[in-house]
């Protein structure tokens, strides 16, 4: 539970962080800084555990049916890296309280921060592949949103977007590549893929996994040919391009590779793609780094170098370098946080990232300067610094590739060296010289608290640079021994080793850029440069604007091309793929068995025809009298409620009834915004026209002939083992209804209705949002046609004086004493519903016809001034209220929807039984009332809205003859 | 309907009697709904179909159900009342949209010579 709680109080602390106020800038700093206190605290406590080399587990049940668990695993590696994130991100909270101005949306932002880390975590403490997978997917999300935090900016929109793009897209290869994974093991556990190495490599699906995982770990860790986005993502607010972009989320590519690399490492296909990645991430890195004018750009290109570096590592993967890989990954996460920081600082006080406006800041901010220029020694690899040891150690690796006559490999990370010292010149040059006078603002130095974090961590890289094995030496060796168990090399840590050819490469690199920086600034001009030499040809940014650009004309295209925007041919076509496709799947059916027919009943027959003609009338009639094709096929929906009755199923007959009222009024009142149709009998109709429509005719036909023979195959096919039967004898013993449609409908499939009910919410909401902004066609805007005549009452009355006092008011007073008769028929219906025909869907079927006669007989200004009608909030409280009665269940240690039923004596209503299924019966009832009520009041403000344009003209022209 | 057979007489006369008779009543006024030449005399036959005859074959529902059920069943009776109260309030609403619709047309000799009850004049001061 405690290792559970890791990841879970970032998450809660996430959700209260957005909660409070948006001025609460101390209480969320305090919040954050506490959740990550709390983080450390735990995670320190396991540290004896770790240190005795144990692996720490805890499951939990996630999908048992599929294999999965939730597994949290805690080794060496993954406690360093557990440390790291909190670390880090502790400073980064103390830092981001006086980095943010108050002016920010702070909530948000440690909202989002605490989230990253609790993701971050989850990524870290995996012990399932898939869950990792979610996680990494989820530290994609938050960092997409934290470099949108200042979404008011396009170049962060664009950064953020650019992102998400890339390391999603990795995710869902690694996703891919996980599956494959899973499939060679037999099992998503990371022990069992650790353990199992020797069966992966051999496997012919070996490369497949390899390239797709690859695929997810370089983008996220933004290696060639994916860096791009790295320095797009410099938009984000420092305190998170020095948390996400610098040390942890771009770790998570290389801790992967790092998690995976005994059972993936160790053939030529890992070494050369993971190390061909590394090298170019290396070499360009380093070297467009030097021509950044932003502060930031050249930290986030030195930071890709720096991942290359560890990137080459692990695709070396000997032991000795994967203890440099883990070594420098910790030492990278120290210097470069303190230099985003520093950064951060310089940015604040100045107000400006330039380095060509930046000069002598060493005058006014003495310390900042004397932290920065220490980390970015350590940055450059200057002796007595971290970042030198690591450096160190990556050249004696470096030096045992290609064996004796191959050198590239040596003569890669020399040139790596040097451009790293050049660019770290760079950096600390805008201390010196003569103090600038053009800043925007003027710089002093920053809170002692600000400074406090990058003081720390600067002080952790002289500490490890100076006495590494006492400092970090224990801590390393925990993740070293976790990833490496048996094969762990014996290595020193020391600053000194003697003369030897690493030290040798180290010298070369520090003369060689200082000569390099010295001639570029002398020589070339450096401060005018507005690109990078050479290789600004590879712009990876341009190619992934080319080829989202490509994506998306390329969706027009096939838009333009497969699409339409037109109705006809798209019904045309489907109901053609609707005769054709089962024809083709299946065949032509070969026999027709016939059943002989029994007793046919003459009146039967004739309902039947009359509900024929309806129909076929009402096809007829739907060109051009709209009306009249209505209520024909209102007619056909009566005779089917009765064909429901007449077959003994009145709980269908019912509903039938009342959807069909409901509907046919529905499209009532939308009638009334169609414009009119005009009957052009005069005009010639071409013979092409003829021709689509016959064949029109000739598909509709068959449709309708397809149709009615699907229907006869499956009613004279004999009835399989269905289980009707077991709904049948278990209605009332296990439901305690005995009316089995409502039973089967609130209990037995419950969970079936509470899907149904959530869709016809999601129906009505939509309707709400399509008409909410929708205007009638100007030329259906004004009085109809039809009342248009001075004679008619509606040219000069309300609808409500019309229903009040006017020529309605029979039909008035009547409807409006039918509305507490239709309430009480609504209970009735709804309470009897267990037991006899009726039940929630019915009740608020009629409850909501109830309320829609009064919408058409007074008008919808009138009947809102007299009733509050709140769909949503109908709505809403359906749809809690049957997912609570669902979750009570829970309570009580069932599954989700279970019934119970209580049998209740009550004073004066004698014994009643009560099952919970009637309460989930009453939210079907509110929300079916939400949605009919929804769609009646989208339709009904439309006259509301339509009539307030014409109203001026209106009334005039018709007061006339009064 | 095996119940049919066995009803007491004294029960199965009255009951059938107003079965027939509420038959008759509808046939004919689906006749008039047929055979009568004007929209105001048409509207005769259903309103007749509907009280009268709808009411007798309610009646003979409720004789047949409570000699079989023993007890008095007068369900009947609620569904009188509505229909009793719906139908003169439809019939008013479909009379007052043909006298419009003749009024529109200019054909107001049709409404004085035909039934004179409906005129909208009285209901257009509000």
């Amino acid at each position: 539970m405690l290792l559970f709680s890791l990841i879970f109080v970032p998450f809660v602390g996430s959700l209260v962080a957005a909660l409070l106020p948006a001025d609460a800038r101390n209480r969320e700093a305090w919040l954050a800084g506490g959740v990550t206190v709390y983080g450390l605290v735990v995670a320190a406590s396991l540290y004896p555990e770790i240190a005795a080399g144990e692996i720490l587990r805890h499951d939990l049940p996630w999908l048992p049916a599929q294999g999965l668990d939730f597994v949290l695993r805690v080794d060496g590696l993954a406690w360093v890296f557990t440390m790291l994130v909190l670390a880090i991100g502790f400073l980064v909270v103390l830092y981001a309280r006086y980095y943010m101005s108050p002016s920010d949306p702070v909530p948000r932002f440690f909202s989002f921060l605490l989230a990253f880390m609790g993701s971050m975590l989850g990524v870290v403490l995996s012990g399932n592949l898939v869950q990792l997978v979610v996680f990494w997917e989820l530290t994609s999300l938050t960092s997409f949103l934290l470099i949108a935090y200042w979404h008011h900016r396009a170049d962060a929109r664009r950064g953020a977007r650019m992102a998400f793009t890339v390391t999603a897209t990795g995710g869902l290869c690694l996703m891919a590549g996980v599956l494959v994974l899973g499939h060679i093991v037999g099992s998503y556990d990371l022990d069992v893929v650790l353990a199992a190495g020797d069966r992966i490599r051999a496997h012919d699906l070996y490369l497949v996994a390899l390239v797709l995982i690859a695929l997810g770990a370089l983008t996220k860790s933004a290696q060639f040919p994916f860096h791009f986005w790295l320095p797009h993502a410099m938009a984000a607010p420092t305190p998170v391009s020095s948390y996400l972009h610098s040390a942890t989320m771009v770790k998570a590519g290389v801790f992967l590779l790092v998690r995976l690399w005994p059972a993936l490492s160790g053939t030529p296909e890992w070494s050369w793609i993971i190390g061909g990645a590394g090298v170019c991430t290396l070499l360009i890195g380093a070297f467009a780094a030097i021509f950044q004018h932003d502060l930031k750009g050249l930290l986030a290109y030195s930071t890709i170098s720096h991942l290359g570096l560890i990137t080459v590592l692990i695709g070396i993967g000997t032991p000795l370098a994967m203890v440099a890989a883990i070594f420098h990954i910790l030492n990278h996460a120290t210097f470069k946080a303190s230099l985003f920081m520093a950064a951060g600082i310089i940015d604040h006080e100045t107000g400006t990232r330039d380095m060509r406006v930046l000069r002598g800041l060493r005058h006014k901010l003495p310390i900042t300067a004397t932290l920065a220029i220490v980390a970015g020694a350590a940055m450059a690899g200057v002796p007595l610094l971290n970042g030198f040891l690591s450096k160190e150690m990556f050249f004696s690796e470096a030096l045992l590739v290609g064996s004796d006559r191959n050198w590239w490999m040596s003569a890669a990370a020399v040139a790596m060296g040097i451009f790293s010292v050049a660019y770290s010149l760079r950096f600390i040059a805008i201390f010196f010289g003569p103090p600038a006078t053009d800043l925007p603002r003027v710089p002093h130095e920053p809170p002692r608290w600000m400074r406090f974090p990058v003081e720390l961590l600067v002080l952790a890289c002289l500490v490890v640079g100076v006495v590494p094995a006492i400092s970090i030496g224990p801590i390393l060796d925990v993740a070293v021994h976790a990833t490496l168990g048996a094969s762990t090399p014996q290595y020193d840590l020391a600053p000194w080793h003697g003369f030897n050819l690493p030290l040798l490469m180290s010298v070369i690199a520090l003369v060689g850029g200082v000569l390099f920086y010295v001639v570029l600034r002398n020589r070339f001009d450096l401060h005018a440069r507005t690109r990078t030499p050479l290789i600004y040809r590879f712009n990876g940014a341009q190619a992934y604007e080319t080829v989202m650009l490509r994506l998306t004309s390329g969706a027009e295209w096939l838009l333009r091309w497969l699409g339409t925007s037109r109705l006809q041919p798209q019904l045309l076509i489907m109901i053609i793929a609707m005769l054709g496709v089962p024809l083709l799947l299946a065949g032509v059916p070969t026999q027709w068995t016939t059943i002989p027919r029994q007793g046919t009943d003459p009146l039967f027959a004739l309902v039947w025809v009359i509900g024929c003609v309806c129909a076929v009338a009402g096809a007829w009639m739907a060109k051009y009298h709209r009306l009249a094709a209505l209520s024909l096929i209102g007619g056909t929906g009566i005779i089917t409620a009765i064909t429901f009755l007449w077959l003994s199923a009145p709980d269908l007959a019912l509903t039938q009834l009342m959807v069909e009222t409901v509907t046919t009024v529905l499209i009532l009142l939308g009638l009334r915004w169609l414009p009119p149709r005009i009957e052009a009998k005069e005009l010639e109709t071409p013979s092409g026209v003829w021709l689509h429509r016959s064949r029109d005719m000739a598909v509709a036909v068959a449709g309708g002939l397809a149709m009615a023979a699907l229907t006869y195959a499956v009613l004279i096919h004999p009835a399989s083992d269905t289980i009707s039967d077991f709904f049948l004898l278990r209605a009332l013993s296990e439901g305690g209804g005995s009316n089995v449609v409502n039973v089967l409908l609130v209990d037995f499939r419950s969970f079936d209705t509470l899907g149904e009910v959530t869709v016809l919410s999601i129906v009505a909401l939509t309707v709400y949002a399509l008409l909410r902004r929708f205007r009638p066609a100007p030329e259906s805007t004004g009085v109809p046609a039809q009342q248009g005549h001075s004679l008619d009452p509606a040219s000069h009355q309300t609808p409500a004086e019309q229903a009040n006092s006017g020529y309605l008011m029979v039909a008035g007073i009547y409807l409006r004493l039918l509305l507490p008769f239709l309430g009480v028929i609504a209970v009735y219906f709804f309470m009897r519903g267990h037991n006899l025909p009726g039940g929630g869907f019915v009740a608020g079927l009629i409850f909501a016809v109830a309320i829609l006669v009064q919408y058409m007989l007074a008008g919808a200004v009138w009947v809102e001034n007299h009733l509050r009608v709140r769909p949503h909030r109908w709505l809403a409280f359906g749809l809690v209220l049957a997912c609570t009665t669902g979750l009570g269940a829970w309570l009580f240690e069932y599954p989700f929807l279970t019934t119970h039923t209580a049998h209740v004596t009550l004073p004066l209503l004698g014994d009643l039984h009560l099952p919970s299924a009637f309460v989930f019966d009453l939210g079907v009832f509110a929300a079916v009332v939400g949605t009919t009520m929804l769609i009646l009041v989208a339709l009904a403000h439309q006259s509301v809205r339509a009539h307030r344009l014409p109203s001026e003209e209106a009334p005039q022209d018709s007061r006339r003859p009064s | 309907m095996s119940f049919a057979a066995s009803l007491p007489w004294w029960a199965a006369l009255p009951a059938a009697t107003f079965l027939v008779l509420g038959g008759l009543i509808t046939l004919i006024g689906a006749i008039g709904l047929l055979r009568l030449k004007d929209f105001y005399q048409r509207i005769h036959g259903p309103a007749i179909t509907i009280t009268l005859g709808a009411g007798c074959i309610l009646i003979a529902s409720m004789i047949y159900f409570t000699t079989q059920q023993s007890r008095p069943v007068i369900h009947e009776l609620l569904i009188s009342a509505f229909v009793l109260m719906s139908a003169p309030v439809v019939a008013m609403l479909i009379m007052r949209s043909a006298v419009y619709r003749d009024l529109r047309a200019g054909r107001a000799s049709a409404i004085t010579g035909g039934s004179n009850s409906q005129v909208p004049g009285n209901d257009k001061q509000p």
